[in-house]
Formats: C-alpha cells, sequence, structure tokens
C-alpha cells in the first residue's frame, strides 16, 4: 500500500512539470496504468483479503469501491482533458496532479483499517478537492471553496472529537477497527452515543448527508464538471465507507438500534431536502448534486432499517456511482454548447446532440428508480424491508418524496432537452465521442440493473456480513 | 498544577466571546497555545521522553508561535481591525457563553464515569460551543477563522486528555492544525481579500439556490 501511495504522488508530482498538453496523457495514462496495476495485484495478485503495515486491509468493501473509483476517476481525467482543452497549461497540469492526488486520498480512504487513518486521508481529501473546486480562480469558485475548506474542517475536527471520545470509551490500545468492534460490547453508552452523532455529523459534509450536505453542493458547482463526476461519486463513497465501517463496529454494542434510529432520520431528513430542493434549484449542476443528496438519504435509510436494507444501500452506491458519474459528464458536454447550465434558459438540446441528449433522459430514468434501473432493485428491496419491519409511515413518506423526485426530473430535464433555448450557443461544437463515453457509464449501470454478477454480489455480502 | 492552566484557558474562552478587537482575538489564540503548550507538558509527563519533546515542540511552534504570527499578519495585511458589524451584543455574546458553560458543565455531569477525563471533555465541550457561538454570531470571516481554531484547540485540549495511552493521536490533533491553519490562513485568507475585497460573510452568499 505505501508503495502504491509513493508511486501515485510521484507521478502526480511529475504531472505538475510538465511541458506540454500531450504529456498530461501520458501522465494519465501511467497513473491509471498503476492504478490497473494495483487493482489486479488485489484481486488476482493475492493480496485481497490481506493487511498492509497494519494501517490498511484490502477488504471486499475497499476493493469494490476502488475498483469503482479508479473507473470513474480515469473517465474523469480523460474528459477533463477535452473539457479544459482551450486553458492554459499551467492551471490544467495543476487541475490534473489534484485530480489525481484526490483519487490517492480516496483510494487511502477505502482501504484504511484503522478509525485516525480514515480520518487522516477523508482530510486529504479536501485539500485536493478545494484546490479542484478553486479551479477557475472566480469570486464564486473562490467563495465555494472557501466555503468548502471551512466546513470540511470543522466538520473533520468534530467527527475526530468522536473518534478520540469513541478511544476513550472502549479503552482499545489501537484504533483499529477490528480491535474497538471487540472492545465496543461493554463500552458507556452514552459516550458511544456522543462519539457516533459527532462522528455522523463530521463525515455528512462528505457523503453529502443531512446536515453538512451544502458544502458538497457548493463544491459541485463551483469545480469543472468532469470533477464533479468523481467529488459527486467517489469522494461521497469515502465518506459512505467511513460511515459504514463505524456502523458496523457498532453492531455489537447495546447503542445500535439507537445508531439504526439516528440514521433513519438523517437519512428521511436528506431525502426531504434532496427532493425539495430539486425543485427549487434554476442550475443543473447544482440539480445532480441535489439528486446526491437525496440518494445517500435513500441509503442511509437503507442503513437505518438493517436487515436486507443495508445489502440495498451498499449495492444503492454501488450503482448511484456509475449513473451520476455519467450524468456529470454528459453536463460537462451541455457547457461546452452551452456555457452555462442554467435551468430557465437553456434548451432544444435534443436537436444539438442527440447522443448527450438520449444520455441524459436515459440517465434520468435511471435515477428516478424505473426498470431496468438498478435502483429500482435496490429502492425496492429498501422498501420492502421498511414494510416488513411495519414502519408504514416511513413507506409513505419515501414514496411521497420520490413522486416529488420524478416530477422534478421529469419536468428538468425534458425542459433541457426540448424547450426552445433562449442562451446564445457557444463556439464550441458538442463533442459526441465525449458523450458517447458518458454513456458507456450509464450503459454499465443498467447492465447491473438486469443482471448482478456472482462476483459482484458475494462483494456485497461480505461487505455486509457482520 | 493543571488545573489552574485548564481555569486560564476557560477564562480565555469567557474573554473570546466578549473582545471586538481582532488583535485581542489573535493575542488570546496565542495564549491558548501556550497554556495548552503548558497543560501537554504537564500532562504527558509519563510518556516516552522523546514523544514528549515532539509533541510539546510542534504544539509550541504551531499552536503558540505560528498560527498568531498568521493571525496578527492578516491583520496587517487586510487592515481589519474591529468587530463592527457583530451580530450581538457584548453582553448577549456573553450570556451565550456562559449558557454554553453552564451546558458543558451540566452535561459533564450527567455523563460522570471514569472512562474519560471528566475536566478535560467539559472544557473541550465548552470549547466546541464556543467556537461555534463565535462562527454563528459574528459575521466577518476573520472571526469564523477563530472560531474554527477555538474548536481546534478544544479537540486538541481532548487529545492530551487520552494521549497519556496514546500519544500517535495527539499527533494526528496537530496534523489537523498544520495541514487548516496554513491552508486557510495562509492562503485563502489572502485570496479572499484579493478577489472579494471583503471581509465579512454578507458577501460570501452568491452560491446559492
Amino acid at each position: 500500500m505505501i508503495a502504491y501511495l509513493l508511486t501515485s504522488i510521484l507521478i502526480a508530482g511529475a504531472t505538475l512539470f510538465v511541458r506540454r498538453e500531450r504529456h498530461l496523457f501520458f501522465t494519465g495514462m501511467l497513473f491509471y496504468g498503476v492504478q490497473a496495476a494495483f487493482a489486479a495485484a488485489i484481486f488476482a495478485g493475492g493480496l485481497y483479503g490481506k493487511a498492509s503495515t497494519g494501517w490498511f486491509a484490502f477488504d471486499a468493501a475497499g476493493s469494490l469501491f476502488y475498483v469503482l473509483l479508479c473507473v470513474v476517476s480515469a473517465f474523469a481525467y480523460f474528459h477533463s482533458e477535452a473539457y479544459l482543452r482551450d486553458n492554459a497549461l499551467r492551471e490544467i497540469r495543476t487541475y490534473s496532479a489534484l485530480l489525481m492526488l484526490l483519487t490517492t486520498a480516496i483510494a487511502g480512504a477505502y482501504f484504511a483499517a484503522n478509525l485516525a487513518v480514515t480520518w487522516i486521508f477523508l482530510e486529504a481529501t479536501t485539500l485536493c478537492a478545494a484546490g479542484i473546486v478553486y479551479y477557475r480562480r472566480s469570486a464564486h469558485s473562490l467563495e465555494a471553496a472557501w466555503k468548502y475548506v471551512f466546513v470540511c474542517s470543522t466538520g473533520i475536527a468534530m467527527a475526530y472529537l468522536g473518534i478520540l471520545l469513541l478511544a476513550a470509551a472502549t479503552k482499545c490500545e489501537s484504533l483499529q477497527y477490528d480491535v474497538v468492534a471487540q472492545s465496543v460490547a461493554g463500552a458507556n453508552a452514552l459516550y458511544l452515543k456522543v462519539a457516533f452523532l459527532l462522528i455522523l455529523c463530521g463525515y455528512s459534509c462528505k457523503i453529502e448527508l443531512f446536515p453538512l450536505h451544502t458544502v458538497g453542493i457548493d463544491a459541485n458547482f463551483a469545480a469543472p464538471s468532469p470533477a464533479s463526476a468523481l467529488i459527486s461519486t467517489g469522494l461521497v463513497n469515502a465518506g459512505f465507507l467511513a460511515l459504514l465501517r463505524v456502523y458496523k463496529l457498532l453492531a455489537a454494542s447495546e447503542v445500535f438500534p439507537w445508531v439504526r434510529s439516528v440514521l433513519l432520520i438523517v437519512g428521511v431528513l436528506s431525502l426531504v431536502i434532496g427532493a425539495l430542493f430539486l425543485r427549487r434549484t434554476n442550475n443543473y449542476k447544482r440539480f445532480l448534486s441535489y439528486s446526491t443528496v437525496e440518494n445517500m438519504g435513500i441509503a442511509a435509510i437503507g442503513l437505518g432499517i438493517g436487515g436486507v436494507g443495508v445489502w440495498a444501500a451498499v449495492f444503492h452506491v454501488v450503482c448511484h456511482t456509475l449513473i451520476k458519474s455519467s450524468l456529470f459528464l454528459q453536463m460537462a458536454v451541455v457547457r461546452q454548447v452551452y456555457n452555462g447550465y442554467r435551468i430557465n434558459r437553456i434548451g432544444d438540446y435534443i436537436h444539438i446532440n442527440r447522443v448527450g441528449a438520449i444520455g441524459l433522459l436515459v440517465g434520468m430514468v435511471a435515477l428516478m428508480a424505473f426498470p431496468p434501473s438498478p435502483l429500482f432493485l435496490s429502492e425496492l428491496m429498501i422498501l420492502g424491508e421498511t414494510v416488513a419491519v411495519g414502519k408504514w409511515w416511513l413507506v409513505g413518506g419515501m414514496l411521497l418524496l420520490l413522486c416529488i423526485v420524478i416530477y422534478s426530473f421529469c419536468s428538468r430535464m425534458i425542459r433541457l432537452c426540448y424547450q426552445p433555448n433562449q442562451d446564445e450557443l457557444h463556439l464550441s461544437k458538442a463533442d459526441r465521442a465525449l458523450s458517447w463515453s458518458a454513456l458507456s457509464l450509464l450503459i454499465a449501470a443498467l447492465v447491473l440493473g438486469l443482471w448482478q454478477p456472482d462476483f459482484l454480489q458475494g462483494l456485497i455480502d461480505r461487505i455486509v456480513l457482520p | 498544577m493543571i488545573l489552574p492552566l485548564i481555569i486560564l484557558y476557560v477564562i480565555t474562552l469567557v474573554y473570546l466571546s466578549i473582545t471586538e478587537r481582532f488583535r485581542n482575538f489573535a493575542a488570546l489564540i496565542g495564549l491558548q497555545g501556550w497554556l495548552l503548550f503548558a497543560i501537554a507538558l504537564v500532562r504527558l509527563h509519563a510518556i516516552n521522553p522523546a514523544e514528549l519533546t515532539f509533541i510539546a515542540l510542534e504544539t509550541l511552534l504551531f499552536k503558540g508561535i505560528l498560527v498568531p504570527a498568521l493571525l496578527f499578519a492578516v491583520i496587517r495585511r487586510t487592515k481589519t481591525n474591529h468587530v463592527y458589524r457583530s451580530g450581538s451584543t457584548q453582553s448577549g455574546s456573553l450570556l451565550l457563553s456562559l449558557v454554553a458553560l453552564a451546558v458543558s458543565a451540566s452535561l459533564t455531569y450527567y455523563i460522570a464515569d471514569s472512562t474519560v477525563d471528566l475536566v478535560f471533555f467539559g472544557v473541550a465541550l465548552y470549547a466546541l460551543l464556543s467556537g461555534l457561538i463565535l462562527i454563528v454570531l459574528r459575521q466577518r470571516i476573520f472571526s469564523h477563522m477563530v472560531g474554527f481554531l477555538v474548536i481546534e484547540n478544544g479537540v486538541f485540549l481532548f487529545s492530551t486528555a487520552i494521549g497519556v495511552e496514546m500519544p500517535l493521536l495527539i499527533n494526528f490533533a496537530i496534523l489537523l492544525d498544520i495541514l487548516m491553519s496554513v491552508l486557510m490562513l495562509g492562503i485563502f485568507f489572502m485570496k479572499i481579500d484579493d478577489k472579494l475585497h471583503a471581509d465579512d460573510a454578507d458577501s460570501l452568499t452568491h452560491v446559492k439556490d
């Protein structure tokens, strides 16, 4: 793991010094070659299931999400090259290096086997993501970057207080997840509750869950669209995985039913915020970000319900990664055409870029969880488990909110494709190759909706095992 | 020996809630840094001497010297001296701060248990609430920055309570300081002054729905 981290950081460092734009392609190839080799070493080279240096472990959760990260990050990197082609080399290489560093930091958070190590890598993602958010050097991007750094830092400090409290409550000499899990059974319940609340609040800025979800939305709004694809999926998954590990760690404690209730409340609140703001926003990137809040809310509800809901929550997050990254990459092409994302101004996209418009419409159907979307399966499982435990009020509330989401998606996406355009078109034409490329991620997600390979099912089974 | 230091630390938190001059903010954050350095020295005397020296030097260097120096540099550069647009009166802030102190003390009393050092936990909680109060009540970004530093110092104080068994945790807390303080104070604050020509949070409300 250390070799992987050092190699990745070195390549990112080298990217800062490239002198020609073409070289960025080669450093990108080298970086993603290393990622692919590392993924191969995990699954085919015998690393899977083993620990590294005592700080990291190549478990099912880390490995599955790492593969997804590699795919999304590679798409984001190579789309960025086309997206930022006209910008100054100095800016692009800094951006590319930060994208690589962000990928590396997220990978570190995925494989961390220690509460403090997870926390360190999540903190490192704040630094990298803030640089990416500030890419355009405008007042808006500066404001978003400032808010991102400030709120994430406060959140991360709160999460650290929670980790300290957890350490104190369990009296463990190590913060390894498995060691703490063994000591959690006899720990003071009140300390565990406070620790969980602080960790959940702190990490909510990464997971884009209530209460600190706003910074993620601002960050996605200000960052270049391909980077938003990574922030809204890979980075969100890092926070989700950190939360899932704490959730599993507390499974043996007496406070576990309380923890699940808190997750239910947070999930419902996130779903409410996501659904309501989908109606309110006038910017397509913020629109997609609120959709992330809504989907992570559904995942939190899955964790809160428990049982098969946990499996469904993990599957939901996996599929959401492919769908949402595809939509953000499609949005990058939309910006090439219109030079903006204003919902009430731009339209007629179906006649400008048919492939891109179809990608957006199919993505809309997938996010609305209509069959054959994989989200249909996950949401059906969560609703089924909710009915099974007799929480009818929750089923009613979720269905109502999902209706609002469906209405918002239909009205907004159909408007983009069919309403008469009121803005001047940007000089650059739509890059159809990018639209096709983004569509491939969506097709992969739809395939998962129709057929879940045994390999994937086995990995998720191992992730949800206590 | 530790108790007087902690009482002094609590007094700095109360004073932070009523002061309106930025120089006082910076001086109080510096004083907190020195107090934390002293607390770390006394509290952690039993740990490995090499580790203790490292932690003490880190604390002194970053919390006692670098962070206050950066704050003073920011004050000089931005020529902002006074919280002229405080969202609340001094007496209101003081009252809220004292309520936070009472809440922290009550909560600490309520969860009284031998697991954690209650004095450290109570003061850390008070620091967390004080920082949040500063962030919510004051409009200027500088006050928000100070609020964040107060929270950070509170977290560090609590880490010293647990750090007797796990010194590594204190190093992580210092890592938070180094990365965030330098980034936020050194880079973004300067950029905000350049780009936005503004020093209050009202100017940071353009990115919204």
